[in-house]
């Protein structure tokens, strides 16, 4: 290992410098593509503001947030979405975290097939997966296909694909059979194990697979609408088709809230991911 | 939950066996049979829930499909579906995902290439996570973003307007096909530079050195080296990107009220109690339709993903 280092830090180093060498794609080129790529994604956002508070013969006015606030529904909807959200979080977790562990420390070979089954979602439509909730859940007991719970039980599904990848990716970076030798040698059993040593190793993991799988809950328009519970985004479009500026003003709401937390997360993963790569050079 | 902790505290009692285990190399250990099985029981959970959640209504949808309304095995329901207004609607859905997906890749990998090479952190880490925040917006607020933005009284719609150029007049409508494909770019492009950022970057320096000292130009470098590396993971971005917008429903039935034949849109019509006498399970068959283009296409990305990961080891 020592004999590579010092080959690999300079080539780690220049590669985040002068990656422009690299490719060698010319300053224009670079210039032309990011400007007109990154106006498509602002300007729909500066034309929604500017929309959201457009009033009669272009004035300004901010009638469409207050009319928004003071509507009571705007709160019940939002607060149904939260509290879905909550629940398909809560659920994902119990669900995943013992599966994910389990899977790397008793079944390795098979991480690859788990990985497999959590992008299944990606294979069924929702709106084909609420037509099957219907036909195939319709006899239910009704506190569960008659109120949102089925919502939440069936969020954790669909967002599978983000929530699974997100904890298996943060397991995958720990030692986690040395940790788990290591507690065990000290006497721990599996749930002081979780509670102590792999719970506060996976934090990163389990932020962002909450975030993710919150912002999904929030956004799900398919499977709400189509089983008739009104959250949030089917309150959103219910407006849409009386007060289109109302509409505007909380889709920009509605993509603030999503997109804030989103950026964290996004920005935390990838630097502890060019960190995590430099520190494995340096070695 | 408490099944499955009663399975981890079991395994507790016998911490020798998982040292043992730990000896082994990776990928040879050989285990007795009632071990697997004890291993295999910690996932019952998980599968379970994919089983019920998924899977479950997955097959009843497809079962269903080939049933009539008494329960008796029919194919009318696929008759149907690949007739008329049903069959229109998978063509047109599938023209939009082929159409919308094959732009994105384009302006996709060409953003991703103009990011690999830019050599500006701040540039670097804003496209980063927008890449991840936009390929995660979606749904009814884009729909209305774009509609405040070139709807019919939309900003930008009004301001060409009012510099002489009226695109409403000249056969655009954010409300159509076009329409929606230009929509899903908003999610699509940014999922494209998620997908090529990792295999670009993994180009090395070393290759492009090389080629270079044995005298080979920069678009012999491309041609040579550079696309064929290339290829295997766009192709299968490419099918992502189509399953992607395939699937899509919320942005689509936000911006037409339901009314542009799509496969999602008509199915949702049909769940949402539009269904016409003798058309009982006809959803289902859609359904088990859209499976079946879903499949196809992952059958491909398999494909090429086995090859794409010999590339680039």
């Amino acid at each position: 290992m020592a004999t590579i280092a010092p080959d690999l830090t300079p080539s780690t180093k220049s590669n985040s410098n002068n990656s422009s060498d690299v490719l060698k794609l010319g300053r224009p080129f670079r210039y032309i593509v990011l400007t007109l790529v990154g106006l498509f994604f602002i300007v729909p956002i500066v034309s929604s503001a500017r929309f959201s508070f457009l009033g009669n013969h272009n004035s300004f006015t901010i009638s469409a947030y207050t009319q928004l606030f003071g509507t009571a529904q705007f709160w019940s909807t939002l607060f149904l979405s939260v509290k879905v959200g909550i629940g398909t979080v809560f659920l994902t977790l119990v669900l995943l975290i013992p599966t994910v562990v389990w899977v790397h420390v008793r079944l390795p070979k098979m991480r690859r097939i788990f990985e497999a089954i959590s992008l299944l979602p990606l294979v069924v439509p929702s709106v084909v997966v609420t037509l099957g909730v219907i036909t195939s859940f319709r006899g239910l007991p009704n506190i569960i296909y008659g109120t949102p719970v089925i919502l939440s039980l069936e969020y954790v599904v669909l967002a599978l694909p983000f929530s699974y990848r997100a904890l298996d990716s943060s397991v995958q970076a720990i030692d986690l059979k040395t940790l788990v030798e290591a507690g065990q040698s000290l006497g721990a059993g599996w749930i002081k194990l979780l509670r102590y040593v792999l719970l506060p190793n996976i934090r990163g993991g389990i932020i962002g697979a909450s975030i993710l799988t919150f912002a999904f809950c929030l956004g799900e328009f398919a499977v709400a609408s189509l089983l008739s519970f009104t959250t949030f985004p089917v309150f959103l479009v219910q407006v849409g088709q009386l007060a289109a500026s109302q509409a505007v003003a909380l889709s920009l709401i509605a993509l603030l809230f999503t997109w804030i937390p989103l950026a964290v997360i996004t920005l935390v993963f990838s630097q502890r991911r060019a960190s995590r790569s430099i520190a494995v050079a340096d070695e | 939950m408490t099944k499955y902790d009663d399975e981890l505290l079991d395994s507790d009692v016998r911490p020798t066996g998982n040292r043992e285990e730990a000896q082994i190399p990776v990928g040879r250990s050989s285990r007795g049979r009632r071990r697997g099985l004890r291993n295999a029981l910690g996932a019952i959970p998980f599968i379970a829930y994919i089983g019920v959640f998924l899977a479950l209504p997955a097959i009843s949808v497809i079962t269903t499909a080939f049933q009539d309304g008494n329960g008796k095995f029919t194919l009318s329901n696929f008759n149907e579906a690949v007739h008329g207004v049903y069959f229109k609607s998978f063509v047109a859905s599938i023209e939009l995902s082929f159409v919308a997906a094959l732009v994105a890749v384009v302006v996709g990998l060409l953003a991703a290439l103009a990011v690999s090479s830019t050599t500006n952190r701040v540039v670097r880490s804003l496209v980063t996570a927008g890449s991840g925040v936009f390929a995660n917006t979606g749904g009814v607020p884009l729909a209305f973003s774009f509609i405040a933005t070139v709807g019919n009284f939309g900003i930008i719609t009004k301001l060409l307007k009012s510099a002489g150029i009226d695109i409403y007049a000249h056969g655009f409508s954010l409300y159509s096909v076009t329409g929606l494909a230009i929509v899903y770019q908003y999610f699509l492009i940014p999922l494209m530079v998620l997908i090529m950022l990792p295999p670009i970057q993994a180009i090395r320096k070393e290759w492009v050195d090389a080629s270079q000292s044995l005298g080979a130009s920069r678009s012999q470098f491309w041609r040579w080296i550079g696309i064929p590396l290339l290829l295997p993971p766009i192709f299968a971005a490419f099918i992502v990107l189509f399953t992607d917008s395939f699937a899509a429903y919320a942005t689509a039935q936000a911006l037409t009220s339901g009314t542009i034949p799509l496969v999602p849109i008509q199915l949702g019509a049909l769940i949402s109690g539009n269904v016409l006498a003798g058309q009982t399970n006809l959803g289902d068959a859609l359904g088990a339709g859209m499976i079946l283009v879903v499949v196809l296409a992952g059958v491909i990305y398999a494909t090429i993903q086995r090859r794409t990961s010999r590339w680039l080891r």
